[in-house]
C-alpha cells in the first residue's frame, strides 16, 4: 500500500488539532497550552510574589494600585505527548481494514507534527513492538509513511500485555489513541483499563470491515482464525450470518460503553467508508479533531 | 418379493448399498472453502447462541437423512423394480411357462415383455429351493424338465424366443404342483385352471402391418395388385412412413397421416413384370414393435411357367398354349425329349420310361409300369359330379363329350373325376417324388378342343402343377402342408423340419418371410407376416383388470412402479434442493 496523501489533504489536516479533554505537561515549546505556568505569551493568572520569583514578571502596574507585590503568570505552550497504537495484529491482516487503520494513524501523526507535538507510534499485537518517534515537524510525515508502508500484521491480539509494557516505561502522559478491532480473545477491557489508569487522555478508534460486520451467507465453509490458525466447520446459514451481525453490533455497543464508562473517547472508523471523510467529519464529530 | 431386473440377493444388496451410500455421503464431511476470518472470537459466542436451538438443527438433520435415504432407495427401486413375490406357491414342482407371442417382443421402459418374463422366470426358478422346475413355453410346449437342475433350467431359458404359436395346445407337466404363467395377455391362452398368471403387460402404442397380400387382379392376366393394411395402435395420430419395395425396386416411400385407432387398407396396382417378392415397411415414433413394422408377399403368375409338349402332333393343345402370356411353351417329338428345368412337362399320348422328375400332365398315357395298371377301355363313359379339385375347378363336365376313356390303378393315383362306370377320366398323383395328371381320355376322342372346359381344364393342370397354392396369408406358427411336401425352406435358407401325419405334413413356422415349399418336383412360396390385430394392438390385454398390473409393479395408470420411484426421487430431490437454497434443510 503506498501511503500517500494528497497536498490538498494535508494542508485540511494542517488546520486540525488533535483536542485533549486534559492539558498535559509537555518538554518542549510548541503551540499547546500547558498545565504549566510558564513562559508563555498568554496571561494567566496573578499570584504573591515570594522570595526567588522571577522580578521580570512582577506587575508593577498592580503594585501601584495594590501596593502588593503581584507576580504575572502566563501559560506555557507545550508539546503534546501523543501515542498512536496501531494493531498490527493478524486479525488485522485484511487489507482494506489494515489500510485504514494505517492512514488513521498517518493522518493523525501527520496532525500531530504539524503542530510539534511529540507522535510515538506503537505497533502492538501479542506485545508491544518497535515503536517509533519519529521527532517533530511535519517534514518527518515521510519517514512514517515508509514505516507504516513497510508494516505487516503478525501475531496475535493481546491488548492487555501490549499495553502493560508500554506501562512499564515511565512515560509522559499525554493523548494515547488505540486503532484496532479489538478482536482481543482475552476481551478488550483489560487492556484499556491499564492504559486509562495511567493518566492519558484515551481515544479509541474501532477499525471494521464490512465483513467484520456482516460475513453474509457463507454457506459450509471452514473458517480459518487469522491469528490462531484455528479451523471450523461451519454452514453459514442466513440466519447464522444474522446471529454473527447480532454479536458483532453487541460487540462494538460494549466497546462503545466501556469507553464512555471509563470517559475515554470513542470512534468507529468502517473500512468501506472514505478515508477523508473519516478524518474530516468522523473525527471532528467525535471532537477528536478540531 | 421379487424384483423385475435382477435376482433377489442382488436387489436387497444394491438398496442396502444404495441406502448405506446415501448415509455416507450425507455424513461425509466434504471439505468446505476455506475463508479467513480475523477472529473466531465472535464467532464462538454466536455458536454458543446456536446450541439453543440443537434440537430444531436435530430436526433438520434428521429429515435431511431421511429425504437422501428416501431418494437413494427411491432410485435403487427404480432400478431393481420390486414386484409381487415370486416364489414357488408351494412346495413342489413347479412348471414355468413362458408366453412366447411376437407381443411379447415389445419394447417399452427399457426391455421388451418378454426380457421381463424371462427375468421373473429366472428369479422364480431361483427361488424352487433345490425342488424340481419344468419350463414350457406356449409354442414349444415343454422344453426342459421337470429338474432340480436350475443349470438346464437357465440354459433352456437361454434358448428360448418368442416365435408365435398361437393356438398351440397348453403345456402339461404331470404331477406338477404350481403352475406360473408369465403372459402380456396379448393373445388369450387357454391355460389351464389354477395356473398363476404373471402379468408382463404395459401398455404402448405400435403401428403394424396387419395385412399384406399379392395377387393377380381378375380384371386382366397382365396385372395384379397387392392389399395392404396398416393400423395405428397409439393414443394419438401418427405420421407412418410406408414403403413398398418389388424385387429390388421402390414402388413408393412416403408418409401417411393415420388417426389414433385407425386402420388404413390401400390395394396398390402392380404390372405382371417386376420381381415377385413384395416387401412392405413402415416406420413410426410409436411403435414398440418392430416385427410387424415389415411384411412380405408373393406375386404368383409373374415369371410365366415353362411348359414343355412332348407330342407327335400337340394339335390344340399348341394354339391353346401359344396364345397364353403365361406360359413358355415348347413343343418336342417323344423321341427327343430330354429331362430339363421346366416348370411341367406335357406328355400328350405318350409316357416316358421312367417317372418324369418334374410335375407332368399325361393326356391318354400308354401303359407304363411305373404308372400302374391301365384299365380296361370305356366307350362313351358318362361324367360323374367330379371331387372338388383344383384341377377341375371351373370345369363343366357336362360340356365334355368323351367318345372312349382307360383309367389307370397305381399306388398314388387319386381319380378326382371318374365315369357311371367307375372308370377314372381324370386322376392325380400329389406325392413327394412326382406330381402328376393323368387324363385317362385324348383330346382327339373327345370334343376336349372345342369345349369350353378345354382351356379351364388345361390352365388349372398347370397351374396346379407349376405353381402349387399354400394360402395367400400366413402367420408364424404350425402350419399344415400337403403330404406331397419334400422340403421346407425357411427365409434364412435353413430347412424346416417337417413332420407327417397322415396324408398331411406339418411343420412350424418359427419366422416371418417367404418360406419355399418343394413338392413332388413343383416349387411354391408361401409368405408369412406376424401382423395381426391380436399381437400388435399392444394397447389391449385379455387379462383382468387385476392382472394388468406388471409383475415388475405398477401404478394405476398402468405405468410401471420404477417410473413412480424415479417421479418421486426427482420430487425429492427438488424438493431437497429448494429447501437447502433456503437453508431449511442441512
Amino acid at each position: 500500500m503506498a501511503l500517500r496523501f494528497e497536498d490538498d489533504f494535508l494542508k485540511k489536516l494542517e488546520y486540525l488539532h488533535v483536542v485533549s479533554k486534559r492539558a498535559f505537561a509537555g518538554q518542549n515549546r510548541a503551540d499547546r497550552l500547558a498545565r504549566k505556568r510558564g513562559r508563555g505569551m498568554e496571561f494567566a493568572d496573578h499570584r504573591q510574589y515570594s522570595a526567588g520569583d522571577d522580578f521580570r514578571h512582577i506587575d508593577w502596574k498592580a503594585y501601584q494600585r495594590l501596593n502588593r507585590l503581584l507576580l504575572r503568570l502566563f501559560d506555557e505552550e507545550q508539546d503534546l505527548p501523543i501515542y498512536l497504537f496501531l494493531d498490527a495484529s493478524r486479525s488485522m491482516v485484511e487489507p482494506a481494514k489494515f489500510d485504514q487503520a494505517r492512514r488513521i494513524v498517518a493522518a493523525l501523526c501527520y496532525i500531530g507534527l504539524a503542530h510539534l507535538d511529540r507522535v510515538t507510534i506503537l505497533p502492538f499485537g501479542s506485545g508491544l513492538r518497535d515503536e517509533t518517534m519519529p521527532g517533530r515537524g511535519k517534514g518527518r510525515i515521510f519517514r512514517v509513511f515508509e514505516m507504516l508502508e513497510r508494516m505487516e500484521t503478525q501475531g496475535d491480539t493481546d491488548l492487555r500485555e501490549a499495553f502493560k509494557q508500554f506501562a512499564s516505561r515511565t512515560r509522559q502522559t499525554g493523548l494515547a489513541v488505540v486503532v484496532s478491532d479489538f478482536l482481543d480473545p482475552r476481551g478488550f477491557e483489560p487492556g484499556l483499563k491499564i492504559l486509562a489508569s495511567m493518566g492519558h487522555d484515551v481515544f479509541v478508534v474501532h477499525v471494521a470491515s464490512p465483513s467484520d460486520r456482516d460475513p453474509g451467507s457463507l454457506g459450509e465453509v471452514r473458517f480459518v482464525d487469522a491469528e490462531t490458525g484455528e479451523l471450523r466447520d461451519v454452514d453459514v446459514t442466513p440466519a447464522l450470518a444474522d446471529a454473527y451481525g447480532a454479536a458483532w453490533q453487541r460487540h462494538s455497543e460494549e466497546l462503545e460503553h466501556f469507553c464512555g464508562r471509563y470517559n475515554l473517547g470513542y470512534l468507529r472508523a468502517d473500512a468501506d467508508a472514505p478515508f477523508e471523510q473519516v478524518i474530516l467529519s468522523t473525527f471532528r464529530k467525535g471532537r477528536f479533531l478540531a | 418379493m421379487s424384483f423385475g431386473a435382477m435376482p433377489v440377493w442382488q436387489a436387497l444388496l444394491l438398496i442396502a448399498g444404495a441406502a448405506a451410500a446415501a448415509v455416507w455421503l450425507f455424513r461425509m464431511k466434504i471439505r468446505p472453502p476455506r475463508v479467513h476470518v480475523p477472529s473466531l472470537l465472535l464467532w464462538r459466542r454466536v455458536f454458543d447462541q446456536v446450541r439453543e436451538l440443537t434440537w430444531w438443527e436435530r430436526i433438520r438433520r434428521a429429515v435431511s437423512l431421511a429425504a437422501t435415504v428416501a431418494l437413494a432407495i427411491a432410485l435403487a427401486l427404480a432400478v431393481t423394480r420390486p414386484g409381487p413375490r415370486l416364489t414357488a406357491a408351494s412346495r413342489g414342482r413347479t412348471l414355468i411357462v413362458l408366453d412366447s407371442s411376437w407381443s411379447m417382443l415389445a419394447e417399452s421402459g427399457g426391455g421388451t415383455r418378454w426380457e421381463r418374463a424371462v427375468r421373473q422366470a429366472r428369479a422364480l426358478a431361483a427361488s424352487s429351493g433345490g425342488e424340481e422346475v419344468a419350463l414350457a413355453t406356449t409354442a414349444d410346449g415343454l422344453v426342459e424338465g421337470p429338474t432340480s437342475d436350475l443349470a438346464l433350467i437357465e440354459t433352456a431359458i437361454d434358448r428360448l424366443a418368442p416365435s408365435g404359436g398361437e393356438g398351440a395346445p397348453w403345456p402339461r407337466v404331470a404331477g406338477t404342483d404350481s403352475v406360473h404363467f408369465f403372459t402380456d395377455g396379448a393373445v388369450d391362452t387357454a391355460a389351464a385352471p389354477g395356473v398363476i398368471v404373471h402379468s408382463v403387460y404395459e401398455a404402448v402404442p405400435n403401428v403394424a402391418i396387419t395385412a399384406f397380400a399379392a395377387r393377380a387382379a381378375t380384371s386382366g392376366i397382365s396385372s395384379g395388385e397387392a392389399f395392404l393394411e396398416i393400423v395405428n395402435y397409439a393414443a394419438r395420430p401418427q405420421d407412418v412412413r410406408v414403403s413398398l419395395i418389388r424385387g429390388t425396386v421402390t414402388l413408393f416411400d412416403q408418409p401417411v397421416p393415420i388417426a389414433a385407432g385407425e386402420a388404413v387398407r390401400q390395394f396398390v396396382p402392380l404390372q405382371m413384370s417386376g420381381g415377385a417378392r413384395l416387401v412392405a415397411r413402415v416406420r413410426a415414433p410409436d411403435n414398440a414393435l418392430a416385427i410387424d413394422d415389415e411384411a412380405v408377399a408373393w406375386m404368383p403368375g409373374v415369371d410365366p411357367l415353362a411348359v414343355t409338349v412332348v407330342a407327335d402332333a400337340p394339335g390344340p393343345l399348341a394354339d391353346l398354349l401359344q396364345r397364353d402370356p403365361a406360359i413358355r411353351a415348347s413343343f418336342v417329338k417323344p423321341a427327343d425329349y430330354k429331362p430339363g428345368r421346366e416348370d411341367v412337362v406335357i406328355f400328350d399320348r405318350t409316357i416316358p420310361a421312367q417317372a418324369p422328375a418334374r410335375p407332368a400332365l399325361f393326356i391318354a398315357p400308354p401303359a407304363a409300369g411305373w404308372l400302374g395298371t391301365p384299365a380296361s377301355e370305356e366307350k362313351a363313359p358318362r361324367w360323374l359330379e367330379p371331387d372338388a379339385h383344383p384341377v377341375l375347378a371351373g370345369v363343366d363336365p357336362l360340356t365334355i363329350d368323351v367318345r372312349r376313356a382307360r383309367g389307370y390303378d397305381g399306388q398314388g393315383l387319386v381319380p378326382i373325376a371318374r365315369s357311371e362306370r367307375g372308370t377314372p377320366l381324370v386322376s392325380v398323383i400329389d406325392a413327394r417324388d412326382r406330381r402328376a395328371v393323368i387324363l385317362g381320355f385324348a383330346i382327339g376322342d373327345s370334343n376336349l378342343a372345342t369345349a369350353p372346359a378345354f382351356p379351364v381344364i388345361v390352365g388349372n393342370a398347370i397351374e396346379w402343377l407349376g405353381r402349387p397354392s399354400y394360402g395367400m396369408l400366413r402367420r408364424p406358427g404350425p402350419v399344415e402342408l400337403p403330404g406331397s411336401t419334400s422340403a421346407l425352406t425357411a427365409p434364412d435358407g435353413t430347412p424346416v423340419s417337417l413332420s407327417h401325419a397322415g396324408d398331411r405334413v406339418v411343420a412350424r413356422l418359427t419366422q416371418p418371410g417367404l418360406y419355399q415349399v418343394d413338392a413332388g418336383g413343383s416349387r411354391g412360396v408361401i409368405g408369412v407376416n406376424v401382423g395381426d390385430p391380436a399381437v400388435s394392438n399392444l394397447m389391449r390385454t385379455s387379462l383382468p383388470n387385476e392382472g394388468r398390473r406388471p409383475a415388475g409393479g405398477g401404478g394405476g395408470s398402468g405405468r410401471p412402479w420404477w417410473m413412480y420411484a424415479v417421479g418421486f426421487a426427482f420430487v425429492l430431490a427438488a424438493v431437497e434442493w429448494w429447501t437447502w437454497q433456503r437453508r431449511i434443510t442441512v
